[in-house]
């Protein structure tokens, strides 16, 4: 026996180990590190352990005491971290690379920390002792969790986790030889107070005969399998990192995403000291992918190398969320503008603020402002024996009234923002249904520009009414309700204003209407400063009715636009109904019109034309709600050979056959369902499976909401994919649950020869 | 992103000037976000707390004078390794021996590990053998936040102008081993080497490790 084994038969107590502290410094200095005070425990020596492990026992149970004399602040003795070496084939082939695993099981509230530990903490770090040949690899980290601790994060893990590390053997091995894996692990394990614990774990296998030797039994592939079910996936999309001096912006190019499916997102980055850990990661979902806005470390001063790290996605699966996490690989870094950033942000605001201003200007030319503008330039030549400093109050109160319009109108805007984003409330502008939408209301204010209808004759009555009273508040009013009253024409510029208060922080956005609101303001109060001006205005007139009809057309030309990105999201049958919907928008607006001007039956003929094609364009755009066909194809997963498209027809034709059918319904934008087919469904070992037990392979893409795999998903309770079924006889299919590793899926596979009701029962273990 | 900004300039272009207005608008870049933390070549924040010995003591009383900030807390495995080990007394008695101010921050409040009196604070000083220029008090935390101090030991150095040259751990191994000290790069030391000889501090942040922090909240 060598001196190391003289050291490991010191810690194994009837197979558990001692984890020490770090003594006090005291102690440390009198005593040598690998001594520790005696537990009063039997000792078993190591062989005995080695000789179980060989008989299948593959796993050494080490429990792991804290010793710790140092402090009265923390229990004494306390069972903090149970630590356990297990591996997954019970015997070792020559040239094999094999998973091990350190699992550590940790007291409630307590916590081990990931590679990079967040704001405090430390990893947990394994040094393998191996026979001769064997070489292990580096940890391959779980994904963590974030932990926060008063006003700091960390990352790391609660409860149980499993540091799994894939080990090579060598070329050449002796059947039958004993082989002695040794792990030392050290870790820092803190609730709000830190301990650090060391084990030594040991784990004897053997080498496997030249012969078939079994495989690892269920229970253990199981384990491993949850183990790499846990370790996030190669992302399948490319990621790009803006670095400015105080903000980072990640970007991954996962396209097609949907805002309401994905409830979540969070970058863990591998760099300690790139990114502020406690801050917000406030999530954009756009066409491009997501993009994730980051406050960059104070410790990050220097340009960084590396932005590897992980993102994890909160993704919606029915009632239940999915947590999916992808290792981005490189990411792309991209320094921002080198200018000075609070100069060019300002720069950017002010520049903003200055087109809105025009825009602003711009607006006293629509048609519904005009005549409230004209009308107080009347009234004000009608002061002309006023002072100027009377006529300029005029001025101020006017522009008062319609920035304090502006204002409630930011201030509703980012609040529905705000309570958007609360309950995950996306702006969907790819879907179709919001396209038609948009289309929709364009074509009825185009419509009503070109005389067919007018809306807001009462509200504009109101505000000429207001707008005539004399005196300051008059004047304040006037400014309010030229805001208001301006909105049917002002809607397409409003359009492009709200669009971007949706997607810029809140102070940016309350700034540029405060601007476009300035600008609205702006020929007024500029007149009340120099009304001398007054007489080079053109007056109001038939000029006027006759610019709100052609300005009819560029709207007409949008929609004309808007029903040709509709084209290319659905199919024909779709796009005639869109149309149609079109049609019946006329309608409504014409019927509108005949009810405002005429009385008694045909009024209330008028009045029901209007609800019933408003209720028919509703029932027409009700089939757009799914997503397109048109889709970027980031997500799509290229058919496996032996996969054939999901029929109903298809489908019964193989039950009738008598086959075995498994089922897959997926959808491009769902992140579960890719992750299910990488890390279950395309492995080797269940595609031996199925074909092994001649199984057929149906796939139903739902990415634009077929209606047959709609039945289908509705007959087993379900909104959404994944579903996965198994079909073997007659009866109702087995279901699978909504997150898959191959061990689920084998053991369901096993399961078909038995009676149906212990295969209910597997599924239903199996449910989330 | 492309769907929208194409509806988007299509509604505006109903008239040209609006087209700029939107494109504009569109090229707008997120708004910086600096974070409150102190920053490397910034002014340190300034403080007023009061020491071991019952005296008011402000940064600003060191003007002229480099100024070294360890955050502590001696129950913390980390710090007793540095104390442990002898690390953190040798560099304090090395430094404040060549006129560089030594100021030991406690921030844990009542109840929190790391707490002590001030009575406690200088028999520890004394049974450590260490040499700080002053123990302080930051019993409400608000020295910590405006260093983001986030572990204990957390480590700052100040120049004589008042300028913070460097923040972060005390060396490059994070661990709460003694035997770590022994070949570990300290960038405490090697900052305060360059700048008591008035050059440029070449390593100005590491992580900081150690255990979290404790402020009262």
């Amino acid at each position: 026996m060598d001196p190391g084994d003289e050291h490991r038969d010191d810690k194994i107590v009837s197979g558990f180990v001692l984890c020490r502290t770090h003594a006090p410094p005291h102690i440390a200095g009198s005593m040598p590190r690998d001594s520790h005070p005696r537990m009063p425990f039997a000792w078993a020596p190591v062989r005995r352990v080695g000789r179980r492990a060989a008989l299948g026992l593959s796993v050494l149970l080490a429990l792991a005491f804290l010793h710790n004399a140092a402090r009265a602040a923390a229990p004494p003795m306390s069972e903090l971290v149970q630590a356990q070496l297990i591996a997954e084939p019970p015997a070792v082939r020559a040239g094999e690379t094999f998973w091990v695993g350190v699992r550590l099981r940790l007291k409630d509230r307590w916590h081990v920390y990931w590679r990079n530990p967040g704001d405090s903490g430390e990893a947990t770090a394994i040094k393998w002792q191996l026979p001769p040949g064997f070489e292990a690899g580096p940890i391959v980290w779980p994904t963590p969790h974030r932990l926060p601790v008063a006003h700091l994060v960390n990352f790391g893990y609660e409860g149980e986790t499993t540091l799994l590390t894939q080990i090579k053997a060598p070329a050449a091995l002796d059947a039958g030889q004993r082989l002695d894996l040794r792990a030392d692990v050290s870790w820092l394990v803190c609730e709000k107070e830190c301990i650090p614990g060391e084990a030594t774990l040991l784990l004897a296998l053997s080498a496997a005969g030249t012969g078939a030797t079994a495989g690892p039994d269920a229970q253990t592939r199981a384990a491993f399998d949850a183990a790499r079910a846990a370790v996030p996936r190669p992302s399948p999309w490319s990621a790009r990192m803006d670095v400015a001096p105080h903000a980072l912006t990640l970007t991954v190019a996962a396209r097609g995403l949907e805002r309401a499916v994905v409830r979540a997102a969070f970058y863990f980055p591998f760099a300690e000291t790139l990114v502020q850990h406690s801050a917000a990661q406030p999530l954009e979902v756009t066409a491009d992918g997501l993009i994730l806005r980051l406050t960059r470390s104070a410790l990050s001063v220097t340009a960084p190398t590396d932005a590897g790290g992980i993102i994890v996605i909160e993704e919606a699966l029915g009632p239940t969320t999915a947590r999916q996490a992808f290792d981005l690989g490189p990411v792309a870094l991209h320094a921002a503008s080198v200018a000075p950033p609070h100069a060019a942000s300002l720069l950017a605001v002010l520049q903003a603020a200055f087109l809105a201003l025009i825009g602003g200007v711009i607006l006293n030319l629509m048609p519904c402002v005009f005549p409230v503008l004209s009308i107080k330039v009347l009234g004000l030549m009608g002061q002309a024996g006023q002072s100027r400093a009377h006529v300029r109050r005029h001025g101020f109160a006017y522009t008062a009234g319609v920035l304090a319009a502006f204002t409630v109108l930011a201030v509703t805007l980012l609040a529905v923002r705000a309570a958007g984003a609360e309950v995950g409330w996306g702006f969907q502008l790819q879907s179709p249904l919001t396209i038609a939408i948009l289309a929709y209301v364009l074509f009825a204010m185009g419509l009503s520009l070109s005389g067919v209808f007018y809306v807001g004759s009462t509200l504009q009555g109101v505000g000429r009414g207001l707008a005539t009273r004399s005196g300051l508040p008059g004047s304040f009013f006037a400014g309010l309700l030229a805001a208001v009253v301006a909105t049917p024409c002002t809607a397409p510029f409003m359009a492009t204003a709200v669009g971007f208060a949706l997607t810029q922080p809140a102070f940016i956005a309350l700034v540029v209407f405060l601007a476009l609101g300035l600008g609205l303001a702006l020929p007024f109060l500029l007149l009340t400063l120099a009304p001398q001006l007054i007489s080079r205005l053109p007056r109001p007139g038939a000029w006027m009715e006759t610019l709100k009809q052609a300005l009819a057309f560029p709207v007409y030309a949008t929609v004309a636009w808007l029903v040709w990105v509709l084209a290319q999201q659905v199919g024909p049958a779709a796009l005639f109904a869109a149309l149609i919907g079109l049609v019946l928008i006329a309608l409504a607006a014409w019927s509108f019109n005949v009810a405002q001007t005429a009385s008694g039956w045909s009024r209330r003929l008028a009045v029901g034309t209007v609800a019933a094609s408003l209720l028919a364009t509703a029932a027409a755009v009700a089939g757009l709600g799914g997503p397109d066909q048109a889709r970027p194809p980031a997500l799509q997963t290229a058919a496996a050979a032996g996969t054939e498209r999901f029929t109903q027809a298809r489908l019964d034709e193989l039950r009738a056959g008598n086959r075995l059918v498994f089922v897959n319904m997926t959808a491009a934008w769902c992140i579960t369902c890719l992750v299910n087919e990488q890390a279950a469904l395309s492995t080797d070992a269940v595609k031996a499976a199925f074909s092994a037990n001649n199984i057929a392979y149906l796939k139903g893409d739902w990415t634009s909401r077929n209606p047959e795999i709609t039945r289908v998903l509705e007959k087993h309770g379900r909104s959404g994919v994944p579903l996965y079924l198994l079909y073997a006889g007659a009866g109702e299919p087995v279901v699978l649950p909504q997150l898959l590793t191959p061990a689920i899926v084998l053991e369901h596979i096993a399961r078909l020869g038995e009676p149906l009701q212990r295969r209910a029962s597997v599924s239903t273990t199996h449910k989330e | 992103m492309q769907l929208i900004n194409r509806r988007t300039a299509l509604v505006a272009g109903l008239a040209g000037t609006a087209m700029t207005l939107s494109l504009g608008l569109t090229c707008l870049p997120g708004s910086a976000n600096p974070a409150a933390q102190a920053r490397i070549g910034a002014p340190a924040p300034a403080f007023t707390l009061t020491d071991s010995n019952g005296k008011a003591v402000s940064l600003a009383d060191y003007k002229g004078k480099t100024v070294v900030l360890e955050w502590s807390n001696h129950d913390c495995p980390y710090v007793r390794k540095h104390y442990g080990g002898n690390n953190m007394q040798t560099l304090q008695q090395k430094w404040t021996g060549q006129g560089v101010v030594w100021l030991t921050l406690i921030s844990s409040p009542p109840g929190e590990q790391g707490h002590v009196t001030p009575a406690q604070a200088n028999k520890l000083t004394v049974d450590r053998a260490a040499a700080p220029t002053a123990v302080l008090f930051d019993g409400k935390g608000d020295t910590a936040r405006a260093y983001g101090a986030s572990v204990t030991p957390h480590m700052y150095v100040i120049s004589g102008a008042g300028t913070l040259v460097y923040m972060g751990g005390i060396d490059d191994k994070p661990s709460s081993r003694q035997e770590d000290l022994k070949t570990a790069k300290n960038f405490v030391d090697a900052a305060l080497g360059e700048v008591t000889q008035g050059k440029p501090v070449s390593v100005t942040t590491s992580r900081p490790y150690g255990c979290t922090i404790k402020l009262s909240s």
